[in-house]
């Protein structure tokens, strides 16, 4: 007990918050194009050109709000280059994501080579982090729970606040319905005269929107630097839980805090000496195993005729016999 | 937009009450010819619908009927011809025009949104808002009226996703109703409802029609078309056979009308034959791609040496019996036997293995593979076994030499066996497919459709081999949609009849109006197998 009381306080949850956060933001991005129909695999990418973007911006101008500015600016590059890619010209969209995000890894390793002539790291060099924004009078309504919502970088409570605002978006807004739509029935679109092409561009800018903040957030948040491949998978994490989210944002946010949990919790269980690498694998297990059900649940199922149906199939048949007809 | 919308369909509605008194047109087509490379869909058809009537157009499968409401509607441009709408000359370029000038049409396949509410579908496209969101409110209050008002049953609230066809079918006309249809086309409404659904659906027409609209109602099933149509207009092959008053027509009249006879073939002769059971159907029961029920109770037996043929319209069963027997889609009741084995415990291998041979209906979707040679197509099915093929390696020069000798002994006109099967013609190919299956040694002849889309002459020597597999023992079900096909080549005719056997006819006593009536769905008492 007084080990789960070490490992289970105020401090693990807004653990978890924190690290929640980048994912979120991450995986509500790629609910755009989940919900559009796009299978974007591109996260990953943009997130990472997010990130270095972002650290580069912020010791350019000096400012993590424009730090912030740039990385949502490569971000979307990133974007748009996939949509004229996937949208216009058809191309493969796991390729096209594939190819962007090896683009991505290797062009800040350059960039970085090419500009601070170092590998691995930046680090210093007059990167601005996020200020934290610590909520007035939290401390005094909520005593030590107060960090749970008090003394984070602005860029975590975008994200928390994104997710209801993303669940108005889609059920009461023309742009959210029109997105779903396309996603789920694109010929129901087409005969509306909605432009497929035009949505889905509108959902894949929207994700490099939120794709860059979440980059944003990983090198200016809580470490201000930048490191090689800083993603490290939080972009393929997000693709997971949208393929069984299906983009919805509640669920999201759902998939989103056990990875985030689970990040918190193995970083805990890590310094009492459980062996990482097994810790790690929990979150995976559990979503391939969320994954199996949902696949199984789904699966076709056979009709049998009962005695029932078949005489209530053989009468309603008969009442169509032109003895019967003209029923009422 | 919003606000005009629903009190702009109720002036208009007072309006045409009115005006429905007057002689008008609603729709006139007139020379429409349609052509898809070198088939034509529409030859110079003619259709003039009148203002407050439910009119019907009824023809076969592939008679042209969604091609002409294509056109109408605007999706497709007719190659030549012209189209009037409410007495207008309109070029109907993109289903907007046909939408502006009042037309509506409910496709056969819906495009609903499933994660949506019913009233979020019908409004897609024009949502009501406020203060820039989506008034669902409002919304769900148009949609409830307007439902009411024609008596279609459902509930705005409700996410599409979890009703069933019928209702979605209702949202589809709400959908059509919202934006001011006063044509309203239906394309083969009654394909997925129920008996219960259609006759609903009828009133709703009707209730259309006392508001002085105009509907047009696409159909294979005479029994709805004779309940609910004032006029029927009947297509064949792209063409059309007659426009006539539906209180004028028997359903003798109509079937005769849509399936027509054009070739006419003699009776074949042969021998008596009494061999054993080889084919065995009990209390046979399926449902279709949609859930419905296809095959309803249906009892046969297929003896060696004997042609048992299966007449009906298109679409009363005929695919599922075919794709049951073959493995392709499980019954949900009852038994198949090939030569006492249960074909429900069987893959379609097995089943082939058991000894079927399979003619399918749709040659180029499962009796060819049409980027792949002729040898290669006459290979297909037997190339794990010798000498086509040893430890996993094919023998191209065996299967060469045998594609050869059957391209010889079917009289397939090609250039060679490695030939591309695609570029011969219908007739070719299906002999391709007959050349393979025949030579199969497989005791029952799965046959459906054999002659469909096949010149003439090619027809002649596709039911001589038919008749020569029948000399050799086979046991041979004959599925047509051709009576006089039936006729020359069958035993015994079963009529099929919504999933149902109607009755059985002696191939040398093919009477055509007894048949005809089964095909309508008209019981005819003394040669009915349905225990009661």
């Amino acid at each position: 007990m007084e080990i789960l009381d070490k490992l289970v306080n105020v401090a693990l949850i807004a653990a978890t918050l924190r690290t929640t956060a980048p994912i979120l933001l991450v995986a509500l991005g790629g609910s755009f194009t989940t919900k559009a129909g796009i299978f974007n695999i591109g996260l990953e990418g943009q997130m990472l050109a997010g990130a270095f973007f972002a650290v580069l911006g912020s010791i350019w101008t000096g400012s993590a709000l424009l730090g912030v500015a740039c990385g949502v600016a490569a971000a979307l590059a990133f974007a748009l280059v996939f949509a004229v890619l996937v949208v216009s010209f058809r191309a493969n969209e796991v390729v096209v994501g594939l190819a962007l995000n090896i683009l991505a890894g290797g062009m800040t390793i350059s960039l970085m080579k090419a500009i601070f002539g170092t590998r691995g790291s930046i680090v210093g060099q007059g990167i601005v982090g996020l200020p934290k924004v610590q909520l007035p009078g939290a401390r005094d309504l909520l005593g030590s729970w107060a960090s749970l919502i008090s003394g984070f970088t602005p860029i975590v409570y975008v994200a928390f606040i994104a997710v209801p605002l993303l669940v108005l978006f889609y059920n009461s807004t023309r742009l959210g319905l029109y997105i779903r739509v396309v996603g789920e029935k694109p010929e129901a679109a087409e005969a509306l005269g909605i432009s497929i092409t035009r949505v889905r561009y509108i959902a894949s800018l929207l994700c490099g929107l939120l794709a860059g903040l979440a980059g944003a957030h990983l090198s200016l948040g809580y470490i201000t630097m930048f490191t090689e491949n800083m993603s490290s998978g939080r972009g393929f994490m997000a693709v997971a839980i949208l393929i069984f989210s299906n983009g919805d944002p509640l669920k999201v946010l759902a998939g989103c805090l056990l990875f985030g949990f689970a990040d918190a919790f193995s970083l805990r269980l890590q310094t009492f000496g459980y062996p990482s690498y097994l810790v790690l694998t929990v979150p995976y297990v559990v979503a391939l195993t969320a994954l199996f059900a949902l696949s199984y649940r789904a699966r076709p199922k056979i009709i049998m005729e009962t005695l029932a149906s078949m005489q209530k199939l053989l009468s309603a048949d008969k009442s169509t016999e032109p003895g019967s007809k003209h029923p009422s | 937009m919003s606000n005009a919308l629903g009190s702009s369909t109720l002036h208009n509605a007072g309006n045409n009450a009115v005006g429905a008194g007057v002689a008008g047109m609603a729709v006139a087509l007139t020379g429409i010819t349609k052509r898809f490379g070198g088939f034509v869909a529409n030859d110079g058809v003619d259709l003039a619908v009148r203002r407050g009537e439910i009119h019907a157009v009824i023809g076969e499968n592939g008679a042209g009927k969604t091609t002409l409401m294509n056109i109408l509607f605007g999706l497709l441009q007719p190659d030549e011809g012209s189209i009037r709408l409410n007495d207008e000359e309109t070029v109907v370029a993109d289903p907007a025009v046909a939408i502006k000038a009042g037309l509506g049409m409910v496709h056969q396949h819906f495009k609903l949104v499933p994660s949506l509410s019913v009233a979020d579908n019908v409004f897609l496209g024009m949502e009501i808002r406020r203060h820039g969101l989506i008034d669902h409110a409002a919304q769900i209050a148009r949609t409830r009226e307007l439902a009411e008002r024609f008596g279609l049953r459902v509930d705005p609230t409700e996410r599409v996703g979890l009703l069933s066809v019928g209702i979605e079918q209702r949202i589809e006309i709400l959908k059509v109703l919202v934006r001011g249809a006063r044509t309203i086309i239906l394309d083969e409404p009654t394909a997925v409802l129920t008996p219960q659904e259609s006759r609903e659906l009828f009133q709703t027409l009707r209730s259309f029609v006392a508001e002085g609209m105009t509907v047009i109602f696409i159909s294979h099933h005479l029994e709805e078309v004779m309940e609910v149509s004032d006029t029927v207009t009947v297509l064949r092959n792209g063409k059309k056979v007659a426009t006539r008053p539906t209180a004028e027509l028997s359903k003798n009249e109509l079937v005769r009308m849509m399936v027509g006879r054009e070739v006419s073939f003699d009776r074949r002769p042969r021998e008596p034959q009494h061999g054993d059971v080889v084919l065995e159907v009990k209390e046979l029961w399926a449902r279709d791609d949609r859930r419905l029920p296809a095959l309803r109770n249906v009892n046969l037996e297929v003896r060696s040496g004997e042609v048992v043929g299966i007449a009906g319209v298109a679409g009363n069963g005929q695919t599922e019996l075919a794709e049951v027997l073959s493995g392709l889609r499980s019954a949900s009741h009852g038994v198949a036997r090939l030569k006492d084995r249960n074909l429900a415990a069987l893959s379609p291998a097995e089943i082939r293995a058991a000894g079927l041979a399979h003619v399918p209906g749709d040659r180029m979707v499962r009796g060819v593979d049409r980027n792949a040679s002729i040898a290669a197509n006459m290979l297909m099915g037997r190339q794990h076994r010798a000498p086509w093929s040893r430890g996993g390696v094919l023998n191209w020069n065996a299967i060469g030499q045998n594609a050869s000798k059957l391209i010889k002994d079917f009289d397939i006109r090609a250039q060679g066996s490695g030939d591309a099967v695609k570029r011969l013609s219908g007739g070719n190919i299906q002999k391709v497919v007959l050349a393979r299956e025949f030579t199969n040694g497989a005791d029952f002849l799965l046959i459906d459709q054999p002659t469909r889309g096949v010149d003439i002459g090619a027809q002649e020597a596709i039911h001589d081999e038919i008749m020569r597999q029948r000399a050799a023992g086979r046991a041979i079900l004959l599925i047509s949609v051709q009576l006089d096909e039936l006729a020359a080549l069958a035993d015994r005719i079963l009529v099929m009849f919504n999933g149902r056997i109607m009755g059985e006819v002696a191939g040398d006593h093919a009477d055509e109006d007894r048949i005809g009536m089964m095909m309508a769905g008209v019981a005819v008492p003394e040669f009915a197998t349905e225990p009661a």
